[in-house]
């Protein structure tokens, strides 16, 4: 059994009277490619935000390599300090639904400057690494380009550079297909798995379900705050016994 | 007018037909009934000034004589308060009849064609108290006010002031120009200056209303007369005019009216000696006044102007080098997480962008002493402008720098905090800039306003570009010093504008 990179326990949250997550668990075990599909509202983009610590949950656990972020105590989840989180934090990288690139910053600067400024790697060094990155996702030629010089597939592909540059153990995707045309999407699928093969842990939150079952080890269907499925994609996508998966897999094949 | 229209440059023709067609249009529409149009400097008692019971009327002695002529003459008075640094373009303009306002007629005798002197006048000066100046010669070292183009700025400095006055003058640590009494007696009570100069008539009324804590010195600086001043070769006018004055000095009304206003030691009109100036314009025999045109003079008046333009382009230099850091610094506190420090920024900012900025000059040169009782010293009149400047402009920045800040997208921020940025180096890295770039524009627009309010420095009499051209315009009877003015803030500002095109294109 390999380990697991992320674990999320009992997690809730609310926004006021709103319960958006009633008590979701879930792990991501090294090099897994775990999608969360569900339709909108079903708090999938909750969970990655509080997995990502863009926002606080109200109670749960969250833990990272076996790092602690928080506990729950006494039905409350309490956050670690300022330096453990920021060791946490190292351990993961997002690549946002609108990338959320620097637009001041050059794609070679977008991808080397947190490494610099925040790793303190040698500037040189840095620099070798970001122009490999940006290789390897086929923009060797646009390292001196702006952001609001590129299509909405290459800044794509710069924000995954930019996140990988930080040498994460798992990546997390905000609907990475949303922004993009169908072809392209063909594109990020390639990335994505050839990450996957270099054993990446991943979680992508997508709505899209040719999408996840072409890249997904493991789908976890979430409806109304709540995990309704877990398990392989043949077995929650094609096969599924329950009837909120299968009606909202039914719509998307209608729409 | 044809021999005044000559002296102007193209622009100065051009505004000249438009003041005529403009005051022909006034009378047309009037159709039978005559105006008359005193031009006063309203902060002038007892002569002409704001009445402090009714608001928006205006009283005086001269006032008085005036409705009296006009109530003979069957015309209509319009009391008309000006500028007084703008009297003769008021006057030459057609936009008043006659300069009629305890007008010195001594110095100015060739700019006008004058009634009969009416008031003897005389320059005293003005001390606090207890001060220690007890005759003119412990002027010397010190620092004496005076009203901006009045006749004690002339007994000192005009071309005709006397070698005596001169040597005074030198004697002077400073001797200061001031927009008007009001402010010269604040500036006497809180120590920036130690003495005002002013006529007497003016003087005894002040001195008698402050209160006792001021004193005229008995030794004085001058003797004048005042006399009223009409537009060069209007002799028309004025024969009309004083021939009123003669009848009411024959019934008594005029002595009638200088005892209301406790003038009657001064009045003079009728004895020997009071008809030099007005015997000068006899049936449109008035000379023309000298030449004034051509390069030599243009640059001439730039020469005279470019000690305002070096005030100006400081006062506009060190106010953004100080408001645009205070500015970041007041919006860092409005947007601080701690409720307090916001309401502090908040108000803050309310109240500069709520009042005037003139006041605020005010409130900073004026406020130490009547507030803590710190006397001002007069240096501390370049510093009090721009300490107000910078904190006004600073109160706009800040709201600039706000809205720049919350423009740039949630996301960056998220970006950032994913990357693991630091706090400070998510605001220096990656918020700052963006928002530099998105304040931009309404930042030049803020800049382009500064360089048009470094006059508004007038306020606390400090001599600016646009002061000095006033003045010079005002001693020269003549609008191009004003041109040249008008010519040096779009310069200026064209070279902001470019230089902020370069700034932006980066």
């Amino acid at each position: 059994m390999s380990k697991a990179i992320l674990e999320v326990k009992n997690m809730k949250k609310s926004y006021g009277d709103l319960a958006v997550l009633k008590d979701i668990s879930f792990q991501v075990k090294e090099g897994d490619v775990c999608v969360i599909l569900g339709p909108s509202g079903s708090g999938k983009s909750t969970t990655l935000r509080l997995a990502t610590m863009l926002e606080q949950m109200d109670d749960g656990s969250l833990i990272y390599e076996g790092k602690v972020a928080c506990e729950s105590k006494q039905g409350k989840a309490i956050y670690r300090g300022k330096q453990e989180l920021k060791k946490v934090q190292e351990t993961y990288g997002l690549v946002f639904q609108n990338f959320n690139l620097f637009p001041h910053y050059t794609v070679l600067k977008n991808v080397m400057d947190a490494p610099v400024s925040v790793l303190k790697r040698e500037k040189k060094e840095a620099e070798k690494e970001a122009r490999e990155l940006l290789a390897k996702v086929g923009l060797e030629d646009k390292c001196d380009a702006y952001p609001d010089q590129l299509s909405g597939g290459q800044k794509q592909r710069v924000a995954i550079a930019r996140a990988l540059a930080m040498h994460p153990k798992i990546l997390f995707f905000d609907e990475p297909t949303s922004a993009l045309d169908p072809e392209i999407t063909a594109g990020v699928l390639k990335i994505l798995r050839d990450l996957a093969k270099e054993k990446m842990a991943m979680v992508i939150v997508t709505h899209e379900i040719a999408f996840a079952r072409k890249v997904a080890d493991h789908v976890i269907f979430m409806d109304g705050g709540v995990i309704v499925e877990e398990g392989r994609p043949e077995d929650v996508i094609d096969h599924s016994n329950n009837q909120r998966t299968r009606s909202f897999l039914k719509k998307l094949e209608e729409a | 007018m044809k021999n005044n229209t000559s002296e102007f440059l193209k622009i100065g023709i051009f505004l000249f037909v438009l003041g005529l067609l403009f005051s022909q249009a006034g009378i047309k529409g009037e159709a039978k009934e005559k105006t008359f149009t005193v031009g006063f400097d309203a902060e002038f008692p007892p002569y002409g000034y704001a009445d402090p019971d009714r608001e928006g009327e205006y009283i005086g002695f001269d006032l008085d004589l005036a409705e009296e002529v006009c109530k003979r003459a069957g015309w209509t008075l319009v009391k008309q308060p000006i500028d007084w640094d703008s009297k003769d373009m008021e006057l030459n303009t057609g936009s008043i009849d006659c300069i009629w306002n305890g007008f010195t007629i001594n110095g100015r005798e060739d700019k006008y064609t004058w009634s009969k002197a009416y008031i003897d006048n005389s320059q005293v000066v003005i001390v606090k108290k207890g001060s220690g100046i007890k005759k003119l010669s412990d002027l010397a070292g010190k620092v004496v006010a005076v009203q901006a183009d009045s006749s004690a700025l002339a007994a000192f400095t005009g071309e005709d002031a006397s070698e005596e006055n001169l040597a005074l003058c030198e004697s002077f640590s400073d001797l200061q120009e001031v927009g008007d009494y009001n402010s010269a007696f604040l500036n006497l009570d809180s120590g920036a200056v130690d003495a005002i100069c002013m006529d007497i008539g003016v003087a005894s009324y002040q001195v008698k209303n402050r209160g006792g804590d001021f004193e005229i010195l008995e030794e004085r600086v001058s003797s004048e007369q005042y006399g009223i001043g009409f537009k060069k070769g209007n002799t028309k006018l004025r024969d009309q005019v004083q021939g009123y004055l003669d009848d009411m000095l024959e019934d008594g009304s005029f002595a009638r009216i200088a005892e209301k206003w406790g003038l009657s030691d001064a009045a003079c009109l009728g004895k020997e000696g009071t008809d030099a100036a007005y015997l000068l314009d006899q049936d449109g025999a008035g000379k023309p006044s000298q030449k004034k045109k051509g390069l030599g003079f243009f640059l001439s008046v730039v020469k005279q102007l470019s000690k305002g333009m070096l005030a100006s382009v400081s006062i506009f230099v060190l106010t953004l080098l100080f408001a645009l850091p205070l500015g970041l610094l007041i919006c860092m506190v409005r947007m601080s997480k701690i409720g307090i420090f916001r309401w502090i920024a908040r108000i803050y900012i309310s109240i500069m962008r709520g009042t005037p900025l003139m006041l605020q000059l005010l409130v900073v040169f004026f406020g130490p002493y009547y507030a803590f009782g710190i006397a001002t010293s007069a240096n501390f009149r370049f510093w009090a402008v721009i300490i107000g400047f910078t904190l006004n402009y600073a109160a706009y920045f800040a709201e600039i720098y706000r809205s720049g800040i919350q423009g740039v997208p949630k996301g960056q921020r998220e970006a950032a905090f994913i990357l693991g940025y630091s706090r400070l180096q998510t605001f220096w890295k990656i918020i700052f800039p963006q928002m530099v770039r998105r304040v931009i524009p309404p930042i030049t627009n803020e800049v382009i306003t500064l360089v048009k309010d470094t006059s508004l420095a007038f306020a606390i009499a400090y001599a600016e570009m646009f002061t000095l051209a006033k003045r010079v315009a005002a001693a020269n009877a003549s609008i191009v010093p004003l041109f040249v003015a008008g010519l040096f803030y779009y310069i200026f500002n064209f070279v902001i504008a470019m230089a902020i095109e370069k700034v932006e294109e980066k």
